[in-house]
């Protein structure tokens, strides 16, 4: 028997939440997509939405909702980092007011800090202090800089806490520099990044495009069993 | 004889080819069975003027091009007077530089019409070489949303907007046949959500850029096909801007 589920598959990782007993789980998007007959998605927003899908919303649509059900501020900015790119949306007064999407050179967040961090053998949770930064104008530069640095002495440990940095930095010129950032995304897991922003982070995990998806579906009247 | 333009040449040069007869082709614009070919430019480069280039290319290699009517001034780009320099120095091909300064302007009733985006953009940039058909209905609606910019290198963009958004930018001083009256190309309404278009790598992404942050809109650049990622940008933007606000009103 098929399981029905709301599904926010990324581009790397599916968030899948099960209307039976709303258990939650993640597993590779490539894994869910080449499993799709063993599901029945009710409603899907991410990268790989779902063209049999009854409800199929945009990620920051999904985004916008999902902070407006989980945060109680009335003014508050949630940055949405990927695998692939970076999202935001700005709310003040409980309505957005603000929106972006670093749609292409946002590719070097989650997957390139997940290969980095891969490649180096690097603990992400145990990575220097550091107040220095390369400038990531693009992702390719950025590593170009980060290799270089290598090449002249510095630790790999070092120059990827700069690299970091400098991603950090780009994403708060894009949400216009808040005192208060919340994040979420696969990258809220990741300590080494969560600490390279220089405002005050408040990480609220992978889940809360599906806490959006499930906010829509029932403001616009949709009742699925197991919501 | 066959004539290519690119941008929008003056208004009596164009009336004095149309009166002769002559067979007028928008080399901006995309034609079927002539692929972009990105080999005579950078990469990193306008997607349009690439298409420019390759057009001539590919239209003279097919004897159907004999000259060309580029634009090279203020009405157009710093691109495409460099592309026609170095065409005119390298190539036997004919190009006729013009800057078009006209400021007197003619209107832009298709830019404020109720029309479909697609419909609105595709009259606008005919405009450039024949009259309005007359059978079109372009009267005047208010609008929910602008676009602002050029007409793109793909106009599947324009399908994600509703019929009242208005066309602001170049695309409107197009019409106006005023392509170098920056003043109207900076005008916005502000009280209007708008999208501020650029194609990758293009120079007036400086304007599209910094009056997206002035007016809180929406700035997006493409630089051939929209991806995923863009498109669903767009319809958010639509869709919290436009579309929610409809339904309190």
């Amino acid at each position: 028997m098929k399981a029905s589920v709301l599904i926010d598959c990324g581009t790397s990782y599916a968030k899948i939440h099960y209307l039976k007993d709303s258990k939650r789980d993640i597993i590779s998007s490539r894994h869910f997509i080449k499993n799709l007959d063993q599901y029945d998605i009710v409603a899907s927003t991410g990268h790989n939405k779902f063209h049999n899908t009854e409800t199929k919303i945009n990620e920051l649509v999904a985004l916008a909702e999902g902070g407006l059900e989980v945060i109680k501020d009335n003014d508050f900015t949630i940055l949405d980092c990927g695998a692939r790119d970076v999202k935001y949306i700005k709310v003040e007064n409980r309505k957005v007011t603000g929106m972006d999407w670093n749609t292409e050179c946002g590719a070097f967040t989650g997957q390139v800090i997940e290969l980095l961090t891969g490649y180096f053998d690097i603990d992400p949770g145990n990575l220097p202090e550091t107040d220095e930064k390369i400038p990531v104008v693009c992702g390719v530069l950025g590593m170009t800089q980060m290799f270089d640095l290598i090449s002249q002495g510095i630790t790999h440990e070092e120059a990827f806490a700069r690299f970091l940095r400098g991603i950090a930095f780009n994403c708060e010129t894009l949400v216009g520099r808040p005192e208060k950032l919340y994040l979420s995304g696969g990258l809220c897991e990741n300590k080494a990044f969560v600490k390279s922003f220089s405002c005050d982070t408040i990480p609220l995990g992978r889940f809360l495009l599906l806490d959006g998806l499930i906010r829509f579906t029932k403001s616009s009247g949709i009742y699925f069993q197991g919501i | 004889m066959i004539v290519g333009i690119v941008g929008v040449p003056p208004w009596d040069v164009m009336k004095s080819y149309i009166e002769k007869g002559t067979e007028i082709i928008d080399l901006d614009e995309p034609h079927d069975n002539i692929p972009v070919r990105d080999i005579y430019l950078p990469n990193a480069y306008c997607s349009i003027l690439k298409r420019v280039v390759s057009n001539i290319f590919s239209l003279r290699e097919q004897g159907r091009l004999d000259c060309v009517l580029a634009t090279v001034g203020k009405c157009k780009c710093d691109g495409m007077r460099n592309i026609s320099s170095w065409l005119k120095r390298t190539t036997d091909i004919e190009i006729i530089e013009f800057e078009n300064s006209n400021m007197n302007g003619h209107g832009y009733p298709i830019s404020t019409s109720g029309l479909p985006l697609v419909k609105k953009m595709e009259l606008i940039t005919d405009s450039v070489f024949s009259p309005l058909p007359e059978n079109i209905n372009i009267e005047y609606e208010p609008p929910v949303c602008g676009f602002w910019g050029v007409p793109p290198f793909d106009f599947k963009i324009l399908d994600l907007f509703p019929d009242r958004t208005h066309i602001y930018g170049w695309a409107r001083c197009m019409e106006n046949k005023t392509p170098a009256d920056i003043e109207l190309e900076c005008s916005i309404d502000p009280d209007v959500p708008t999208l501020f278009f650029t194609q990758s790598f293009c120079q007036k992404s400086s304007f599209a850029f910094n009056l997206a942050r002035q007016h809180g809109g929406l700035y997006v650049e493409v630089d051939k096909k929209l991806s995923h990622s863009t498109k669903a940008k767009i319809e958010a933007f639509l869709e919290f801007n436009v579309y929610r606000r409809r339904e309190k009103t």
